[in-house]
């Protein structure tokens, strides 16, 4: 292959099946992510976005397919190199993750002290930077403790950035928000990601959100991909479960009640017990 | 009564599972040891928040443990016209036996405890993922430091424990009982050679490495919750203690001297 014929696609997940215990999660699961664009990947709680995050950054192996980073498959490989991949990716957790001993400062220092060998100057000048471009530079002193989420957020971008990585991966980055903070965070994963011309995937089930933010929208269902398009395609989409999910509706392919025995059933089960 | 034994056998498989765990995150920590010292802020920082902290609880209970062993020996020794003996009695048994034993199951209190607690709360709030996916490994970044600070702590805090245990019985005997000093620190210095020291010392050592290695690996391993880090707390105690104890018994009975 050429070396600079550069893939369409950053993530490409081919027919990936993957099982906890006796529950399946994905079932031939295919997904591809496009360079450069903010693919928000949706569906109800339980069907394995996590999984999905966990299966892209290599924590988890599948079971069956693969998953491509730029063209190399993640997993299985080893440790240095799965490291050297991960180097290229920041993902930033659901509440942040910040190392609780450190400073805000050194929070965003950490990978570059750990991976670099900077002058100390030149790393004060990154994280200052970083800091700037999430609007905390003055919050450098602070502790995470003493941060709200919506600023424990921002701070763990500003981390997750400090590499300059190729991919960023948001794990329910709008979930515990108040309006304003959303709104920030909304603003600042768009930014991101056209200023530096990075791929984003955001994991959310917030429709408004994704709806505003993303390029392209998968939704999950039962391990599989059930809809793809542009926000505008799945507002328009007719199928069940994508009105379901998009308008969210209590009741229809995602039942409202939990899978088991019938009312009356249940109601001889429970008095017996 | 083949519910008992299987009972057993599948408590021993549990058990073995666990120790299998344990041997394969030892060797995990192993190829770092070296370049770990390369940083050696990471492990002095730890050396203060695990080792320095600790030196009061060490320091006080070093104290009173002297007095008190001045105070029982008395009595026995002065039958045998052998009051001046009490401080050769007491350093003998706080350098070989107390100072190492006591000392490390004070740290294994203060200090395993917190460790296990620290790194399973890392865990629980996914500061250990994060750091995986920062393509840092956390045994390297996290556990081999904290687990080295414990090495160098423990018979360090031993020694402390030690000489302010000798410190406490030449208070008791020589204030309290009448002991005459000059005979209380001769004797001292005709009864411990270099052996006794070098017996307390590989002792201690052993414990440092078993309670520094117990709290670290419940900690990572820690299920991410508050009932698993207190967990983890709790195990890190309770099995520290029961290895200290029982490798007690094993280095005195291999080091004993010939008599």
């Amino acid at each position: 292959m050429l070396r600079n014929a550069v893939p369409e696609h950053l993530i490409e997940i081919r027919n990936v099946s993957y099982s906890r215990g006796d529950r399946t999660i994905f079932d031939g699961l295919n997904l591809n992510v496009r360079r450069g664009e903010v693919s928000a990947i949706m569906g109800p709680s339980g069907t394995g976005k996590t999984t999905l995050l966990n299966l892209i950054t290599g924590q988890l192996l599948p079971h069956q397919g693969s998953v491509y980073f730029d063209g190399r498959v993640v997993c299985p490989c080893s440790r240095h190199r799965l490291y050297a991949i991960r180097r290229q990716i920041g993902v930033l957790f659901q509440h942040g993750a910040l190392l609780t001993n450190l400073s805000v400062f050194e929070n965003v220092a950490f990978p570059l002290r750990e991976h670099t060998s900077l002058p100390e100057a030149l790393i004060r000048q990154i994280v200052a930077m970083k800091l700037h471009s999430v609007g905390l530079a003055a919050a450098w002193k602070k502790m995470p403790a003493e941060l709200s989420g919506g600023m424990a957020r921002r701070v763990g971008l500003a981390r997750a950035l400090v590499l300059d990585p190729s991919l960023i991966i948001y794990d329910e980055p709008f979930t515990g928000l108040d309006p304003i903070a959303a709104g920030v965070i909304l603003r600042l994963i768009r930014e991101t990601n056209d200023s530096l011309g990075i791929t984003s995937i955001v994991v959310t089930h917030d429709v408004v959100e994704a709806e505003l933010l993303a390029d392209r929208i998968f939704l999950l269902s039962a391990g599989k991909v059930v809809a793809t398009g542009t926000p505008g395609n799945m507002r328009s989409d007719e199928s069940p479960i994508v009105r379901q999910f998009m308008d969210g509706l209590p009741d229809g392919p995602v039942p409202f009640h939990y899978a088991g025995a019938d009312y009356a059933e249940q109601l001889q089960l429970m008095s017996t017990a | 009564m083949s519910k008992v034994i299987r009972d057993c056998w599948i408590e021993f498989g549990h058990f073995a599972a666990t120790f299998g765990a344990f041997q394969i995150f030892s060797m995990r920590l192993l190829p770092y040891m070296p370049g770990a010292f390369l940083r050696p802020r990471l492990i002095s920082e730890q050396i203060y928040n695990i080792g320095a902290l600790s030196l009061v609880l060490i320091m006080f209970g070093g104290l009173f443990v002297g007095m008190v062993l001045a105070l029982q020996s008395y009595s026995t020794l002065a039958e045998f016209g052998q009051a001046d003996s009490i401080g050769a009695f007491a350093a003998e048994a706080l350098v070989r036996e107390l100072g190492p034993v006591i000392a490390a199951l004070l740290f294994a209190g203060r200090a395993g405890s917190a460790v296990a607690a620290e790194v399973g709360l890392m865990r629980a709030t996914d500061q250990i993922a994060a750091m995986e996916l920062m393509a840092v490994d956390p045994i390297r970044r996290v556990v081999v430091p904290r687990f080295i600070a414990g090495v160098i702590s423990v018979p360090l805090l031993a020694a402390i424990f030690s000489a302010l245990g000798v410190l406490g019985a030449c208070l008791v005997g020589t204030g309290l009982l009448g002991v005459d000093s000059g005979a209380f620190w001769s004797q001292i210095q005709g009864r411990i050679d270099l052996q006794d020291v070098a017996s307390g010392l590989l002792k201690s050592l052993v414990f440092g490495i078993s309670a520094s290695l117990m709290g670290v690996y419940e900690g990572y391993f820690a299920a991410p919750s508050a009932a698993g880090v207190s967990r983890a707390a709790t195990r890190t105690v309770v099995i520290t203690s029961v290895w200290i104890l029982l490798f007690d018994f094993i280095l005195t009975a291999l080091t004993l001297p010939e008599v």
